[in-house]
């Protein structure tokens, strides 16, 4: 038998049941007319009745969905071809009773017609329709508020399907909405969440004891608690969280985004409120149901002393959210990034009883999330998560998703380059998520102050100072990469590293090649960043930097210059200037109380984040984790007696390097880097510039090597094949050293503590 | 009153064959004008409510007019119509207010036979009814509940005819009509009064 | 042989058609009846809502204290009994249904019986005269469906009709004659065309 083709229904056949196939096909599968036929489709099956086409054609068939799997009514029919096989004819007996639910339009409908109207119509709109167990029945047809009925089961039992006469008996078990009926639906195949198991059970367990066990809460005489608030920077999945949990739960969702309740006109925000709560009233009615305030912080701001139309906004929900008693059996879920910018009245029990802080995803939570996201992914066995949790610091759950649709973008672009047709195997690999993670940033980091592109620096590239470079790498590169290592010793990492030393001696090229080794976030500021024409601005700026840094923990946060930067307070002619502010608010950032609540990360390891010292017996990559919650300052002076002795003592800048000018042997090492991709010639004797070069920085070298590289051109009119040695020395009678003795000898004489 | 009595078909039927006389036969007759009056009340009503509707329309289209163009000199022949109207409206007003007058006259009648049978046999009345059950008061009575129905409704009709031709809200003006047609102060039970009394005396078989 | 199942599947579906076109007829004239009713209850719910737009204390209705209520006893009334009327059109049109269905469930079962003596090929015959059997019982079960939608849209919309919603009574005029639908309509009267030849063919 050949297959026939699907097509959609003939208007004119739209509520007929009717399935129109050739009058072949019908004798070969022994249909007459009007006899009910099962068609099998990908997804589910439709139950019809045969009917020959008008023209009699045959290799067709388009069919009314009059009673079809519930996934086949709200996903149109595809063209497709169907086998013969996929056509049964059932037998379809008079029955006896049959209990459905009815599914209408509006809750408006649902509330004010008589059970006995909608059984009454109903049992009309159901006569001589063939059914089937578990099918969904279409009454769009009739175009009245009852738009479809469920089949929960049919009597006799024996029966999987029949046809509905005016003696069967019809049961209505429930009434719902077309909305609630459809998000039950969608709830089926939800996305799985990544490393928010903690957070999620928290939610769950609150949405589900008030929803499903009212009794209980009540008779220990507690209220339920209506409002939850979550906190967390954006991009951690606060929205994603809340769909999960309320699909997981079986609740149903009235969404609102802030601005698109917010209206033009007076008075239509409120109303648009109004009608929210209305519509998750109605909601609740039928079952749990969450309403779920997207972006709260747009919605309600705090309010001002002036007549803004957000305080009516902000009246108006605080008097519904009051307004809720008992009986409204719906959950509010407020979920913001800037809780601060909250009106405090919604922050209190009875509004928003709970706030539930999700902060960035901590090494673990991003490693889970990882491997949701490359679940679905042919990834290369070479891919390996934790190390690239390891690398994503500071990356919240969207820049992750983002980096994997890099990596894989690239695989596809490598693919298509190398194999024009595209069909072969293509598979992420790690180098794709490595080019990938250059070009996705953490949005954490995507505004803020002192965000660097930076280009890697190798310890290599930096020549001499070598005893300097082991310091460092003691106080930078050590803690980050061997946490363990220094808990078991008991041994408290520095909170901040001063590099002083004279300029031009690569204390800023030092620090970069510090951060490229340990693999973190690097910020620096500069005072251009920082310093404002508003009062107060320049702190604020640096508490937030704080805080970014924070959130992307592990960070180095450089602070170069920082004797322009922070001032001391001990310098009188400036009293309360900005300067002493700053310093103050950077006192206070390094070894301040504790961390802001909303800056929480990864639930339950903050109780333990004090005592992780003792807790070697942990696996290595949470120890990684709790060590690493801190920031380290890194800061470079080369006048480090204007700086204020209360940031100098440990605990604070508890490393201090001194960074001095280049000894003969690090000069010829500085010089060998410098003219490492210089054709110099042969006569050069490096070792003899080292020793002439007295006193001359990094710099001052690399300009020594500039300068005669220039002469060179200069000389020999862009023909010049090599460096000779006499340039060197006659640019080196053109400069001079940038550093004096006396300089160095104050350094000596006045360590800075 | 005979006069207008010639067209009753109830009660002229009645009064040529029945034997009763008195007290009984006056009863007999005030029913049978209560019927009368109230039949023609309702046509009355019917009458003007189609002329209160021309009053409503003319104002309406009046008003419209005026918001199309201030300076038109055309509304004098509205303002004729309108004038027109509301003096017809006058006159079913007045005919309403005939009726119930008669209708008072009745009730002074019904009074009437009430003192007479108290003069003649003392406060508690006679002791055998004079048609089936009703002692006269009951008489008396309903025929106040209709005529107290029937004045608050002619005050009513009198009152919108009064502002009908002033008002513009469309609002009023519907309020006006629904009044006009669905006489709020004649309640369903008065038809039910009546219909007791026509039984009581005879008028209706029982 | 299947001559005589098929003749007297023929006289069936006659009747039927006559059947349809009979109550084609009392259908649309119980329809033009109910349409004053319908316009009258829009009219009260108008008359409704004018009252309760009008503050009577601030009009020279005031010297009525009771007015109000009474009015709106008096319109309830009113709408109760248009209401009445309505329903008892519903009947008729019920009945008319009812006459429709039976008619064309009575051709089905004579089909469904005969199903071995009538085979495809003769039930898809079509003749100058006479259209297939097949087209007859779609087109007999497509206006048994018309008249069961337009019957139910009816029936839905004054039973969800209530005294305290009046945009619904407002508008319910508008609505009922908006389920009219004049090429559902056309169809009857086009098929019960296409069959007066075979009507006729007896």
């Amino acid at each position: 038998m050949t297959s026939v083709r699907l097509m959609s229904a003939d208007p004119s056949d739209r509520g007929s049941q009717r399935c129109r196939l050739g009058p072949g096909l019908m004798s070969v599968l022994g249909l007459s007319v009007g006899s009910p036929l099962l068609v099998s489709l990908p997804g589910g099956s439709c139950l019809c009745t045969a009917w020959p086409r008008p023209d009699l054609a045959e290799g067709f068939l388009q069919m009314d969905l009059k009673c079809s799997s519930p996934s086949l009514i709200f996903n149109s029919c595809k063209l497709l071809n169907l086998d013969p096989s996929q056509l049964t004819p059932v037998p379809c007996l008079k029955l006896k009773g049959i209990k459905i639910n009815v599914v209408v339009q509006s809750a408006d409908f649902k509330k004010h017609t008589a059970p006995r109207i909608v059984h009454e119509l109903v049992k009309d709109m159901l006569k001589g329709v063939f059914v089937h167990e578990k099918h969904v029945i279409n009454l769009e047809d009739f175009d009245t508020e009852i738009k479809y009925v469920v089949v929960k089961n049919v009597s006799p039992d024996s029966a999987v399907s029949g046809l509905i006469t005016s003696k069967t008996g019809v049961e209505i078990v429930g009434v719902q909405t077309v909305q609630h009926y459809k998000s039950l639906l969608q709830d089926q195949h939800a996305v799985p969440l990544g490393g928010l198991e903690e957070v999620n059970a928290l939610l769950r367990e609150m949405l589900e004891l008030p929803l499903f066990y009212p009794g209980t809460l009540s008779s220990l005489g507690v209220s339920c608690p209506r409002g939850v608030l979550l906190v967390g920077p954006p991009g951690v999945g606060k929205t994603l969280l809340v769909r999960r949990v309320v699909g997981e739960v079986g609740a149903s969702l009235v969404v609102a985004r802030g601005p698109e309740v917010v209206g033009p006109r007076p008075g239509e925000s409120e109303e648009m409120l109004r009608a929210l709560f209305e519509r998750a009233r109605a909601a609740a009615e039928e079952g749990p149901c969450v309403l779920f305030l997207d972006e709260l912080d747009s919605l309600c701001p705090r309010r001002t002393s002036s007549a803004a139309p957000e305080n009516r906004l902000v009246a108006q929900l605080l008097t519904l959210m009051d307004g809720m008693n008992k009986s409204n059996r719906f959950l509010i879920i407020g979920s913001t990034n800037r809780p601060d910018s909250l009106d405090p009245a919604l922050r209190r029990p009875g509004r928003f009883d709970r706030e539930v802080v999700i902060g960035a995803p901590t090494l673990q939570q991003r490693k889970a999330i990882l491997s949701v996201l490359c679940a679905r992914m042919p990834t290369c066995p070479s891919v390996d998560m934790t190390e690239l949790a390891q690398r994503t610091n500071g990356y919240v759950g969207a820049d992750l998703s983002a980096l994997c649709r890099e990596a894989a973008m690239h695989a596809i672009r490598e693919d298509s380059k190398c194999c024009l047709q595209g069909s072969g195997e293509q598979v992420v690999g790690m180098k794709h998520f490595q080019e990938a993670l250059k070009s996705v940033s953490p949005s954490c980091l995507r505004s803020s102050l002192g965000r660097t592109d930076l280009s890697p620096v190798s310890w290599e590239q930096i020549g001499g100072l070598d005893e300097v470079k082991l310091k460092l790498r003691q106080s930078i590169e050590w803690p980050m990469r061997y946490p363990e290592a220094f808990a078991h010793l008991g041994l408290r990492r520095p909170r901040g590293v001063l590099l002083y030393g004279p300029p031009g001696c690569a204390k800023t090229t030092l620090v970069r090649a510090a951060a490229t080794s340990s693999h973190c976030v690097f910020l620096s500021v500069s005072g251009a960043d920082l310093y404002s024409s508003y009062v107060g601005d320049s702190e604020k700026a640096l508490a937030q930097l704080f805080r970014q840094a924070r959130a992307c923990a592990p960070c180095i946060l450089f602070l170069d210059e920082i004797d322009s930067l922070i001032g001391s307070r001990s310098d009188s002619r400036t009293p309360n200037s900005v300067q002493t502010r700053l310093l103050s608010v950077l006192l206070n950032e390094m070894d301040g109380i504790g961390l802001k609540m909303v800056e929480r990360r990864g639930t339950a390891r903050i109780l333990q984040a004090e005592g992780a010292e003792e807790n070697h017996t942990q696996e290595q990559l949470d120890c990684q984790d709790v060590c690493n919650k801190d920031v380290m300052i890194v800061a470079a002076t080369n006048r480090p007696d204007c700086l204020d002795s209360a940031l100098l003592r440990p605990g604070r800048l508890d490393h201090i390097i001194y960074v001095p000018p280049p000894d003969q042997q690090a000069r010829l090492a500085i010089l060998q880097v410098c003219t490492k991709s210089m054709p110099v010639g042969a006569d050069v004797c490096l070792e003899e510039l080292a020793a002439k070069t007295e006193l001359y920085s990094g710099a001052d070298l690399e300009n020594l090597c500039k300068e005669a590289a220039l002469l060179a051109l200069q000389e020999e009119n862009m023909e010049a094949s090599v460096i000779k040695y006499t340039y060197f020395l006659q640019s080196l009678s053109k400069t001079s050293p940038s550093i004096t003795a006396q300089q160095i000898r104050t350094f000596y004489q006045t360590p800075p503590r | 009153m005979e006069g207008e009595s010639g067209d009753m078909t109830l009660s002229s039927s009645n009064r040529k064959c029945s034997g009763v006389t008195g007290s009984a036969r006056k009863i007999k007759d005030n029913a049978a004008d209560w019927h009368n009056l109230m039949l023609r009340w309702e046509k009355l009503n019917e009458d003007g409510f189609s002329m209160a509707a021309n009053i409503v329309n003319i104002r309406r289209s009046q008003s419209n007019e005026q918001l199309v163009d201030e300076s038109s000199s055309a509304p004098t022949d509205g303002a004729a119509a309108l004038q027109d109207e509301c003096c017809k409206l006058q006159e079913i007003i007045h005919k309403m207010a005939a009726v119930v007058t008669k209708m008072r006259r009745l009730m002074t009648s019904q009074r009437g036979l009430q003192d007479l049978e108290e003069f003649q046999f003392g406060p508690e009345g006679r002791k055998s009814p004079l048609f089936h059950n009703w002692t006269t008061k009951q008489f008396e009575s309903s025929s106040r509940v209709l005529l107290d129905a029937f004045s608050l409704e002619l005050k009513l009709k009198q009152t919108i005819l009064q502002e009908l031709a002033h008002t513009s809200t469309s609002n009023i003006c519907m309020v006006y009509l629904s009044c006009w047609l669905h006489q709020p102060f004649i309640p369903p039970q008065l038809s039910l009064t009546l219909e007791a009394l026509l039984l009581e005396t005879g008028h209706r078989p029982l | 042989m299947s001559k005589p199942a098929l003749t007297s599947l023929h006289q069936a579906l006659r009747k039927s058609f006559q059947c349809v076109e009979n109550n084609q007829k009392l259908w649309k004239s119980v329809l033009a009846e109910c349409t004053p009713l319908l316009s009258s209850l829009g009219n009260l719910a108008e008359q409704s809502r004018a009252l309760s737009n009008v503050q009577i204390s601030n009009t020279p209705l005031r010297l009525f204290p009771d007015l109000e209520g009474r009015l709106r006893f008096k319109l309830l009334q009113a709408t109760d009994t248009v209401l009445g009327k309505l329903n008892d059109k519903m009947t008729s049109l019920q009945s008319v249904r009812d006459a429709i269905s039976n008619q064309v469930c009575a051709v089905f079962q004579l089909y469904e019986q005969n199903t071995d003596s009538l085979g495809l090929p003769v039930v898809t015959e079509r003749s100058a005269t006479a259209p297939s059997v097949t087209d007859m019982l779609e087109w007999l079960q497509d206006a048994e469906r018309h008249y069961r939608h337009q019957f139910l849209r009816r029936k839905t919309l004054l039973q969800t009709l209530r005294a305290d919603n009046l945009s619904l009574l407002e508008s319910a005029p508008e609505r009922w004659k908006s389920l009219e639908s004049p090429t559902a309509d056309d169809n009857i009267t086009d098929t019960l065309c296409k069959v007066s030849f075979f009507m006729e063919s007896e």
